[in-house]
C-alpha cells in the first residue's frame, strides 16, 4: 500500500505541505506586497510548467509552487518586469530544459534568484524576519518524518554551522535555514549517496562560514550563493563517494 | 556539391558553432559588444579563407606526417599578419580583443576546415567552403554580440537604442549579459531554437530514461 501511493506527486505534495507554515509566517510579515510577489511567481512559474508539460504530454505537477514561494521570499527586490524575466529564466533554464522536476542539477529557485542577483546587482536583498527561521523547524520535521528530506545533508550542515559558530546558532539565520531546508536538502538536487550527503551538507555549511566571514552582504545572498555552489558540486561529491567505496572494496576483496 | 551549397551549407545547416559546437571559446569571450564581435568575426573569416587557399595549393606537397604542423604554421603566420594590421589601424579594438585574435591560430573552426576540406580539394572550392564557415561563425558571433550589447548596455555599436534608467529612461540594463555565463545561456538557447526548427540536427540522447513498467496490483 505504501509503495502504491509513493509517487512523484506525493513527494511534491509533502514538500508543499511543509512549505505552508513558512509561507503563512512570511505572508503575515510581508502582507499584500509579499502576497502579490508570490502570486506573480506562482502564475509565471505555473505558465512555463504548464506549457512544457502540455507540449511533452506529461501530467501536471505541484512541485513548482514551492520553488515559486522560495523565489518570492529570497529574490532581490527588483521591478515586476525583471522579476518575471528572472522567474522565467529560472524555471526554463534551471529545470524544464533538463526534462522537468527531478531531472535537473539545480533547483529552479536557486537559478532564478542567482540570475536576478547577478543581473541586477544594485537591487536590495530581502531581510527575513526571525519567525521565518522558526517556521522552518516544523517544515524540516515534517519532511524528516516522511523521509523526503535527506537527513545526512541537514546533519552535515548543522554540525559545521554549530561548530564554526562556537556552539551558538548565530550563523543559522532565517535565510540560511530556509535555503538549507528547501534548496540544499531538496531531494531532487541533493547528493544521493550516504557519504556524498554528509559532504554536501558540510560543504554548504563551510561555504556559509566562509561567506559570512569575508563577504559583507545580505544573509539571503550568502545563503543562496552557498546553496548554488553546494548543489553544483553534489554530483561530484557523489562521484567521490562512489570512487571511495570502490577503492575500499578493491582493497578489502582484491 | 555545387559551389552555392558549399558556401551556404555551413551558415545554417552545418553551422560550425551551433551544430559542431566548435570555436565557442572565442564566441563567449569577445561578444560583450557588437563591434568586438564583428571585428573578431572578420579577422577569423580572413584568416580561414587565406589559410584554406594556401593549404589547398600546397596539398600535394605536404607530407602527411607533418601536415598538422604545416597547417598550424600557416594559420599562425596569417594570424600574426591580421593581429599586426589590427594593432596598426584599430589599436583600441585590438586592445579590447587582447589575446583572442592571437588565439584564432588554435581555433578549432580553422584547423577543422583546413584539415577536413582544404587538404582534399582544389583552392577555389576550399576557399568557398572556408568563406561559408567563416560566415557561419560570424553570424553566431554577431547575433550573440548584438543581444549581449543590447540587453547589457542598451546600445548597439555604441548607439543608444534602449534608454537606460541612469540616462533617465525606462530600461534597466541586465548586468549578467556582460558576464561570460550569459553567452553560454544565449548560445544554448540559440542551439535549442535551431534544433527545434530543424530536428535533423538533434544528437541521439546518451542519457535517455528507460520507461519502467508500473508495478501490478
Amino acid at each position: 500500500m505504501m509503495r502504491g501511493i509513493w509517487n512523484r506527486e506525493t513527494v511534491a505534495l509533502i514538500l508543499l505541505a511543509a512549505a505552508l507554515p513558512v509561507a503563512a509566517t512570511w505572508l503575515w510579515e510581508e502582507g499584500v506586497t509579499g502576497g502579490s510577489r508570490l502570486l506573480l511567481a506562482v502564475i509565471v512559474g505555473g505558465l512555463w510548467q504548464g506549457l512544457f508539460t502540455a507540449l511533452r504530454a506529461q501530467p501536471p505537477s505541484a512541485a513548482g509552487a514551492v520553488s515559486a514561494l522560495i523565489i518570492a521570499m529570497l529574490a532581490p527586490q527588483v521591478g515586476p518586469l525583471q522579476f518575471v524575466l528572472g522567474i522565467s529564466f529560472g524555471f526554463v533554464f534551471g529545470e524544464l530544459v533538463f526534462g522537468g522536476w527531478g531531472r535537473s542539477v539545480l533547483s529552479p529557485a536557486v537559478v532564478a534568484i542567482m540570475f536576478l542577483g547577478f543581473g541586477f546587482p544594485s537591487a536590495a536583498w530581502p531581510v527575513l524576519a526571525i519567525q521565518i527561521g522558526w517556521a522552518t523547524i516544523p517544515a524540516a520535521l515534517l519532511l524528516l518524518a516522511f523521509g523526503v528530506l535527506p537527513w545526512r545533508v541537514l546533519a552535515g550542515a548543522l554540525v559545521v554551522l554549530v561548530l564554526a559558530g562556537g556552539f551558538s546558532l548565530d550563523l543559522l539565520t532565517s535565510a540560511v535555514a530556509l535555503a538549507l531546508v528547501f534548496l540544499v536538502c531538496d531531494p531532487a538536487t541533493a547528493a544521493s549517496t550516504s557519504l556524498g550527503r554528509w559532504l554536501h551538507g558540510a560543504l554548504f555549511g563551510s561555504l556559509i562560514v566562509l561567506f559570512a566571514a569575508s563577504w559583507d552582504t545580505a544573509s539571503a545572498q550568502i545563503a543562496v550563493s552557498a546553496a548554488l555552489l553546494a548543489s553544483l558540486s553534489a554530483p561530484l561529491l557523489d562521484e567521490i563517494a562512489i570512487a571511495l567505496w570502490r577503492a575500499v572494496r578493491r582493497h578489502r576483496h582484491g | 556539391m555545387s559551389p552555392w551549397s558549399t558556401l551556404t551549407d555551413p551558415i545554417l545547416r552545418q553551422n560550425p558553432v551551433t551544430l559542431q559546437i566548435l570555436g565557442i571559446c572565442s564566441a563567449l569571450a569577445v561578444t560583450t559588444t557588437l563591434a568586438a564581435a564583428a571585428t573578431m568575426a572578420a579577422a577569423l573569416t580572413v584568416v580561414i579563407v587565406c589559410a584554406a587557399g594556401i593549404i589547398s595549393l600546397l596539398r600535394n606537397h605536404l607530407p602527411s606526417s607533418i601536415r598538422l604542423i604545416m597547417q598550424i604554421i600557416i594559420v599562425a603566420s596569417l594570424v600574426i599578419v591580421v593581429d599586426q594590421l589590427l594593432q596598426a589601424y584599430f589599436y583600441e579594438m585590438s586592445q579590447r580583443l587582447s589575446v583572442f585574435v592571437s588565439l584564432i591560430a588554435t581555433n578549432c573552426v580553422v584547423l577543422g576546415r583546413t584539415e577536413s576540406f582544404a587538404l582534399h580539394n582544389r583552392p577555389l572550392p576550399a576557399m568557398v567552403d572556408a568563406l561559408g564557415n567563416g560566415l557561419g561563425y560570424s553570424l553566431v558571433l554577431v547575433i550573440l554580440g548584438s543581444l549581449r550589447e543590447l540587453f547589457g548596455r542598451g546600445t548597439l555599436l555604441d548607439v543608444e537604442v534602449l534608454r537606460t534608467v541612469e540616462q533617465g529612461g525606462w530600461f534597466e540594463p541586465l548586468n549578467l549579459m556582460l558576464l561570460a555565463p550569459s553567452a553560454f545561456f544565449l548560445l544554448g538557447g540559440l542551439v535549442w531554437a535551431i534544433r527545434s526548427w530543424r530536428p535533423e540536427q538533434v544528437e541521439t540522447s546518451e542519457f535517455g530514461l528507460t520507461r519502467v513498467k508500473e508495478p501490478g496490483p
